[in-house]
């Protein structure tokens, strides 16, 4: 008999093998990066949302007839813009600072303050309104300094993203898990195979294999997802999206870690690739439930209920990610996601062993739960 | 045959190999073809057997050449890089035959193996059972083709409900059987001179020849003396019970 470690190997070197040589493999990647590409190219290129809205903070009269000038050009700019007068120089780099002006126009009209994330348009348009401003010819444009890091809104989107993927991965990854199994199940390969090695190291190979394959395919959708994002001029390549490419693929893997032992398991149960839906309909729903969750910590990351969700399991899978990138974690919580997490993972990883080593070779009819349990309870009785 | 290879835990008892109860290790070094036959149908036929010799504990190199032999011996080189469930029922049959011997095993268990194989095929998998046989290699398997069988295996073990209820060698069983059906033939003879013998129990013509069934204790002397009273003995000859008469017998 071969060892644990190689057994593992081999079925895991399948898993990924056969699956890479599949063309809805390809389809899948294709359309998850076809969609992201949609995300990020097609509002600029269609000129959704109509205008973009923006805030101008002003500091005394010239700085305001700039912005007067501004509005009044504005859509020829395609912007659509505010005027907030305040009064100093301090309190208008606090307001683009704080996010809550895109530009602030200096005292006397000598300069510009631009937020990071401030759009090349309402730049534009506030530097031609300085032009009108000061008359006479085409004086020089303006010089203009970025202040802050980007506003939560950009982090958002990225977090919104990020957790899209995250759940289609999550999911789809799980569906795979289980239908393997069935399919092992179904065509009764399955049995040739554990009078070759364990059910135990058919299920870690498995699912090890299935989520390397997700891990891989992520990463593939990030880094296009970032090329695309870069090359359209609608994303910053910086240290916010490593950061969510980083979180993304963390918390796939220990998503999966959570999830594809219970979907293994799902899959044991039945005996026909039909019945997978409705046996996976719980495991679909808390998934579901954790995705939608996630909306509330985009909102708002640091309120009480995203803090507590991010923490425990099933949950925290696909709400820390959001409160990741969308906000501020404290170290520690993260750690405790983690932990709580693995552990959850390690306790499933267990019970789904013991269950699918007594379910999966009930190849006839559907099995309930409790009856495998007790089956397995069995097994492990007449092995002493 | 499930649980000689752990794939079904025994209700009682031991299974045993050269004298030691089977642990995993052991049983990883049989070749198993289960009754409800089963490969990955989207894998390629070639990488399908190289995965299983692989499980088997068999180094890559040696389990490509392995299954390359195995895939010519069977039939299945043209085929080798085909999806298994693209194959023919008989061939997917031989693949899964490859599967199960491809590891080199020391132990051979298959479960109704010329089920579904075409003449040829039968052929096939004859030789290659026979071969292993006398490679020293123990060949079990079940069947309900009789004369197969017959033709094919040392020893045979009848079961019903669960129960061996005969085993041995095919001769032994005959022998224990004892020849209580004999087939005469009679020059000259009227056609009911059977009738009139004490012992018999039931006879039918065929062709020129009575085939007699005697009772238990009839002494078939009794019934040569009545053939010779009838006319010329042409032929007296028992008939060997076929494995399909033992079967019935010991079945019914």
């Amino acid at each position: 008999m071969i060892g644990t470690g190689r057994a593992i190997r081999l079925v895991a070197r399948r898993e990924i093998v056969e699956r890479i040589r599949e063309r809805s493999l390809w389809v899948s990647t294709g359309l998850t990066v076809l969609v992201l590409a949609g995300v990020l190219v097609l509002p600029s290129a269609l000129g959704f949302g109509g205008a973009t809205k923006a805030t101008v903070a002003t500091v005394g009269p010239d700085a305001a007839a700039v912005a007067r000038q501004a509005v009044a050009q504005q859509k020829a700019f395609d912007v659509e813009l505010s005027v907030r007068r305040v009064g100093s120089a301090a309190a208008a780099q606090k307001l683009v600072r704080d996010g809550d002006a895109d530009v602030a126009v200096l005292p006397g009209g000598r300069g510009l303050l631009a937020a990071h994330d401030a759009d090349d348009s309402v730049v534009a348009a506030v530097q031609s309104g300085s032009q009108a401003a000061r008359g006479g010819g085409l004086p020089p444009p303006l010089p203009v300094r970025t202040e802050g890091g980007e506003s939560d809104s950009n982090r958002q989107g990225i977090a919104f993203v990020a957790v899209v993927i995250l759940y289609g991965q999550l999911l789809g990854y799980g569906f795979w898990v289980a239908s393997g199994v069935v399919e092992e199940k179904a065509t009764r390969v399955v049995e040739l195979l554990l009078s070759a090695i364990r059910p135990r190291q058919l299920l870690a190979g498995k699912v090890i294999g299935i989520g390397l394959l997700g891990l891989g395919q992520l990463l593939l959708i990030g880094l296009f997802g970032v090329v695309i994002g870069a090359a359209a001029g609608q994303l910053d390549v910086n240290g916010d999206v490593a950061v969510a490419v980083g979180v993304v693929l963390l918390w796939f893997l220990l998503g999966f870690a959570l999830y594809s032992c219970a979907f293994a398991v799902a899959g044991a149960l039945v005996p026909r690739q039909e019945e997978i839906q409705s046996v996976t309909a719980p495991l679909t729903i808390v998934i579901l439930a954790s995705f939608f969750l996630s909306f509330g910590a985009l909102d708002d990351p640091g309120s009480t209920l995203a803090r507590v969700l991010s923490l425990v399991p099933p949950s925290a899978p696909m709400v820390m990610p959001v409160r990741l990138i969308a906000g501020d974690v404290p170290v520690w919580e993260v750690a405790l996601a983690i932990a709580l997490t693995l552990a959850a993972a390690t306790a499933l990883i267990g019970i789904a062993a013991r269950i699918y080593g007594a379910a999966v070779l009930r190849t006839g009819s559907r099995v309930t739960l409790r009856a495998v349990w007790r089956a397995a309870g069995e097994q492990t009785a007449a092995r002493r | 045959m499930r649980i000689v290879l752990g794939v079904l835990e025994p209700d009682g008892g031991t299974v045993r190999w050269k004298g030691r109860p089977l642990d995993p290790a052991t049983r990883a070094r049989f070749g198993y073809m289960p009754e409800e036959r089963g490969l990955y149908p989207k894998m390629r036929v070639a990488d399908q057997i190289v995965h299983f010799a692989r499980l088997h504990g068999v180094e890559a190199s040696e389990a490509r050449a392995a299954a390359a032999r195995w895939l010519d011996r069977l039939g299945l080189a043209e085929v080798a890089d085909r999806r298994t469930e693209t194959l023919s029922l008989g061939n997917q049959q031989r693949a899964q035959l490859g599967a199960a011997l491809v590891h080199d095993p020391e132990l051979l268990v298959l479960d109704e193996p010329f089920s579904g194989l075409d003449p040829v095929g039968v052929d096939v998998l004859s030789e290659v059972l026979r071969d292993r046989a006398r490679a020293g290699v123990p060949v079990v398997f079940s069947s309900h083709q009789l004369e197969l069988v017959e033709r094919l295996c040392d020893a045979v073990a009848i079961v019903r409900d669960g129960r061996v209820v005969a085993s041995g060698r095919v001769a032994e069983l005959r022998a224990q059987r004892g020849a209580r059906r004999w087939r005469v033939e009679v020059a000259g003879a009227r056609p009911d001179w059977v009738s009139a013998v004490p012992s018999v129990l039931v006879a039918h013509t065929d062709g020129d020849a009575v085939v007699v069934e005697l009772a238990e204790d009839a002494d078939e002397q009794a019934l040569l003396d009545a053939a010779r009273r009838a006319g010329r003995v042409r032929r007296f000859a028992p008939v060997e019970p076929t494995l399909a008469d033992l079967f019935r017998e010991v079945v019914a």
